[in-house]
């Protein structure tokens, strides 16, 4: 009687278990923008990104977010440049949504439909591949996000009155930690 | 002979049933209905949220949008694997999967997570809130160092000239010309000079910003010609005098062609440190 009462107690545990919310926290991050320019390419890197995913009834839902003013290319005068064309002054934040099954933590690539509120505009970016490796109790994501200036209706800068290309591909390194 | 008409009559009679029977096979495949419910972590329905199905094989899609108890309905589906994505005003989207069955009504009742926001990442308000003042701070930032760089290189033009004249302005030239043309050269190269400073000097700081990369040599070298744009006129000034009187250019005068080198050549320095960049 008393081994039944246990296998069910057991039973019932692992069942509220499964149900529970479990949680994702960014720990480690890169993000490379890329700048083209007949005579000048450009990278900024920023360390800065903070992202947590919240996953529930086997959906998890992801938001990832970076100060626009961290992204450092080695010149301050041309990350002020960046940040005043990309209207950082009002809008001084780059966040990222994404939804994915929690199911999609066992595949090497996910493919991920992304929303990016940049520049006071947002912008979908549907099916974006990510490889993604697993170490202990840590997941790496690294991937590309195709964006474009004209995405968020930013006035391409120029040099010696030639412009910068449209495409922006942004660098995606993180390590998330499951909690 | 009589046999031919009836198998005639007979073959045309199978082709219109063949026909006719055609049409109803395919009409056969039933439509299904997808409907359900669309609510919250919290259990609250989700008024007037967006349902999209496609499927899987044809790739064909559907769209509809759940009323204000947030119930939704999707008819005329065939039968197949579908993608579902829900999307709710305010909540993330959810993509879900599922098969649909001939000729049912199936339900699917959904549920929208909790969206997370910028405070929940550790954010605070002062680093996610921007203000019209902050970008208008950068606009002006930008439009003055637009305007310094443009009149910086104008300024190369009269500097560069003013320096070739001097050469014949001064040593043993006696020509009133070409001091006159150096003269006035060197002024305009030293009223383009100031106009463009002021506008580098003028334009906005951008708080908690750090100096990094080129930058930082194109301020030290104004440390340069910024006070040899100032020294340079005011020893022009005496030789000019002197010339004038008829005098050998003497004291402290003689310095004003290498500060004049040195000046220009500074200047150009800076220039040529931020050439490269947009």
């Amino acid at each position: 009687m008393k081994k039944r009462i246990l296998i069910t107690f057991l039973f019932l545990a692992l069942a509220t278990f499964a149900q529970t919310d479990s949680q994702w926290v960014l720990s480690q991050s890169t993000l490379t923008y890329h700048v083209s320019h007949p005579l000048h390419q450009t990278d900024g890197v920023s360390h800065a990104a903070r992202g947590k995913g919240v996953c529930h009834a086997g959906q998890c839902n992801f938001l990832i977010a970076v100060p626009v003013k961290s992204f450092d290319s080695g010149d301050s005068n041309r990350d002020l440049h960046m940040l005043q064309v990309t209207r950082g002054g009002e809008f001084p934040m780059v966040t990222v949504r994404t939804s994915l099954p929690e199911d999609t933590s066992a595949s090497a690539t996910i493919h991920a439909d992304l929303e990016v509120q940049f520049a006071g505009q947002t912008a979908k970016y549907k099916q974006v591949p990510f490889e993604q490796s697993k170490q202990g109790n840590e997941t790496k994501i690294s991937g590309t996000i195709p964006a474009t200036l004209s995405d968020f209706k930013i006035d391409p800068p120029s040099l010696l009155a030639i412009t910068v290309k449209n495409e922006i591909p942004v660098r995606v390194e993180m390590t998330w930690q499951r909690q | 002979m009589k046999a031919r008409p009836t198998k005639l009559v007979a073959s045309v009679g199978i082709l219109i049933l063949l026909l006719l029977l055609s049409e109803p096979l395919s009409a056969q495949v039933a439509a299904a209905t997808l409907t359900g419910t669309i609510t919250n972590q919290s259990g609250a329905v989700v008024p007037n949220a967006r349902i999209s199905l496609k499927n899987l094989l044809t790739g064909q899609t559907a769209e509809t949008q759940a009323d204000s108890a947030g119930i939704y309905n999707v008819p005329n589906l065939l039968p197949g694997d579908y993608e579902v994505s829900i999307s709710g005003e305010g909540l993330p989207t959810k993509v879900s999967k599922v098969t649909i069955n001939q000729g049912a009504t199936q339900t699917l009742n959904l549920t929208l997570g909790a969206v997370l926001s910028l405070g929940d990442l550790g954010f605070s308000p002062t680093q996610t809130q921007g203000s019209a003042q902050d970008q208008a701070r950068l606009d002006r930032r930008s439009h003055m160092l637009k305007v310094h760089q443009r009149i910086g290189l104008i300024a190369t033009a009269p500097i560069v000239a003013s320096v070739i004249t001097g050469t014949f302005a001064g040593g043993k030239s006696t020509s009133s010309t070409d001091r006159w043309t150096h003269l006035a050269l060197g002024s305009a190269a030293g009223d383009l000079y100031f106009l463009s400073a002021y506008y580098a000097i003028r334009a906005p700081t951008i708080p908690g910003t750090q100096t990094r990369g080129p930058i930082r040599l194109h301020r030290a070298l104004a440390w340069i010609h910024g006070p040899g744009m100032i020294l340079t006129p005011i020893l022009g000034a005496i030789a000019f005098n002197q010339k004038s009187n008829g005098e050998k250019v003497h004291g402290i005068a003689k310095a004003h062609g290498p500060v004049a080198i040195v000046t220009a050549s500074a200047y150009g320095a800076a220039i040529l440190s931020v050439s490269l960049k947009w």
